[in-house]
């Protein structure tokens, strides 16, 4: 029994989904659009006079060291912090060992633990150890981050992964190295890329650490550029717009193809199949 | 237990509580013992002066705190999380709907819907200051030409309105993850239940009552926590919006914390205040393991 809805109802429910997605889509695609605009006629929804110029200023103004730095931060924070936790998701899912329970428990205890506490401790560790500006303090911050849902991430995706694949590659002779990274690796490869993601996102939109630990103007992240643009009185919208623009260009082109891995594994436990 | 089991178990678990105890056990532990001295951001290689409880104490009976508890809790949380679980139900039920779909439809709704998620915050924040600015903002100049208002609204800045914007942006940001996980549970409902409770002449309230609802549960309660802690410990959302302002009128804990140990200068009061949020944080991280994160495994061992 499909009945269709009426026709008074398909069109309400129409109406209101564009009005919703409408809503929901705005703000981001302004910025797309604001940042090829003339300053003049940038917030204006009669005028258009399309420029390059927001992008050209933007990086005579230094925005291009920002972009290099995150994305060299971001990327090596995912491949360490992905390595990392694929392997402890792996130990946590498949083997039974003394301290298991606890041990995962206090993983996830991490995802629950406000930062913002850790800015201070963390921040005085550093200065005293003469490692603030230092690439090597901001890695450590972040793969530390994006350890504790990555392993919960993938402790759901592995479910999916059925025992028997692993149990035959150790009789043909692997080491369990190898099958985490030879047998398993290819099968959950898409939800290890949407965990990846996550992690990246976390990364790319970091503040609270950036702005503590990286002083020195040439360190600055992509985030924290983003907010010196903003003055006490005046803000310089073609700056904020190119840069905004810039930051979401590669979340966007993540996310879109990889939605479906990204929200299952965030619902494994809470959606039964 | 074979012997290359724990080899494996050792090399893979060694590296990620390395990072957790450099990040979040030693840091934590070394922030207890700051939260008892007066430890000032331009001393810090004196060690600050050993004090007591007297940084807890002046936290505890400060005007001040009273107001950045109400924010963080009832704001913030209560109300966000709300905001949010409840929207998230209404859209997932939309694009969801049959309508959606004879229309085909949903595979559109569902990459526009994404949008927002795969914004990151830092631009969410500065996208929104401009919608809801009083002289440049869309937000303003749609409403004047509606009719609705004569003046533009400071929206960040009038105590009226700053919260509600506050939510906003929040609710706008993360509103997709939420939606999309109660779709992916609506999906995983068997139609033939529908089906049956519909030729047995159930009306859409005892549906919903019923039958989506005990469905959706786990799913709602997954979300509704997860965005508890996600929310009640984030510093973005209203550091970069208002900077805890106009005033402190915004100010929670954990701009409360930044302001005191960086901008004041106090680390020591700005520990005391780290540990208060801690010990809240741990308790409720201990429902949260006890109805979701033992699940993870616990389904597991099912098998």
């Amino acid at each position: 029994m499909n009945r269709a809805p009426s026709a008074s109802v398909q069109f309400a429910t129409l109406a209101v989904t564009a009005f919703a997605l409408a809503f929901l889509v705005y703000p981001t695609a302004w910025v797309f659009i604001a940042s090829l605009k003339t300053p003049d006629t940038m917030f204006s929804a009669t005028r258009w006079s399309m420029t390059l110029e927001n992008y050209t200023r933007l990086f005579a103004a230094g925005f291009g060291h920002n972009v290099v730095n995150s994305l060299v931060l971001c990327i090596g924070a995912v491949l360490l912090s992905t390595f990392v936790s694929v392997n402890a998701a792996y130990a946590f899912s498949r083997f039974r060992f003394r301290g298991r329970g606890t041990l995962f428990a206090s993983v996830m205890l991490g995802q629950t633990f406000p930062w913002i506490i850790l800015v201070t401790p963390v921040f005085i560790l550093f200065a005293r150890a003469g490692m603030l500006n230092n690439w090597g303090s901001m890695l450590f911050v972040y793969v530390a981050i994006s350890i504790p849902f990555s392993v919960y991430l993938l402790v759901g995706y592995l479910r999916a992964v059925p025992r028997s694949l692993d149990e035959a590659a150790i009789m043909d002779g692997a080491s369990y190295f190898q099958v985490v990274w030879r047998i398993v690796f290819p099968i959950m490869f898409p939800g290890i890329v949407a965990t990846a993601t996550y992690a990246f996102l976390l990364c790319w939109s970091e503040y609270l650490f950036s702005v503590a630990l990286l002083t020195q103007e040439e360190m600055k992240t992509m985030p924290l550029a983003l907010y010196i643009y903003f003055g006490e009185n005046v803000t310089d919208w073609g700056n904020v717009m190119a840069g905004s623009a810039l930051t979401t260009l590669p979340t966007l082109l993540l996310f879109l193809p990889l939605q479906r891995y990204m929200v299952s594994g965030l619902s494994a436990g809470s959606v039964k199949q | 237990m074979h012997a290359n089991v724990k080899g494996f178990v050792a090399f893979a678990l060694v590296p990620a509580f390395f990072f957790l105890g450099a990040f979040y056990v030693y840091p934590f532990v070394f922030n207890l013992d700051i939260s008892a001295t007066d430890l000032d951001i331009f001393q810090l290689r004196d060690g600050g002066r050993w004090i007591g409880l007297e940084n807890y104490i002046e936290l505890l009976t400060s005007p001040g705190f009273r107001r950045v508890m109400f924010n963080t809790v009832i704001w913030l949380t209560v109300v966000g999380v709300t905001v949010r679980i409840v929207l998230g139900l209404a859209l997932a039920f939309l694009l969801d709907s049959r309508t959606i779909r004879a229309w085909r439809l949903s595979t559109l709704t569902r990459i526009l819907l994404i949008v927002p998620w795969a914004t990151p915050p830092v631009v969410a924040i500065v996208v929104w200051r401009w919608i809801l600015d009083p002289r440049v903002g869309a937000a303003n100049q749609f409403l004047m030409w509606l009719g609705f208002i004569d003046q533009p609204i400071p929206f960040l800045a009038d105590a009226n309105w700053v919260w509600p914007s506050i939510i906003l942006i929040i609710t706008w940001n993360t509103l997709p993850l939420v939606t999309l996980t109660f779709m992916a549970s609506l999906q995983s409902l068997p139609g033939e239940l529908v089906e049956a409770a519909e030729i047995d002449g159930a009306s859409r309230t005892q549906l919903l009552r019923y039958i989506y609802l005990p469905h959706l549960k786990p799913a709602i309660i997954v979300m509704a926590m997860m965005s508890t802690f996600w929310t009640f410990n984030n510093f973005i959302y209203v550091w970069l919006t208002t900077g805890a302002g106009p005033g402190t009128f915004t100010n929670v804990m954990a701009t409360e914390i930044y302001i005191k140990g960086f901008i004041d200068g106090r680390l020591g009061y700005s520990a005391a205040a780290g540990v208060v949020m801690a010990m809240i944080m741990t308790a409720f991280g201990m429902i949260y393991l006890r109805y979701v994160a033992a699940r993870a495994l616990v389904e597991e061992e099912d098998r």
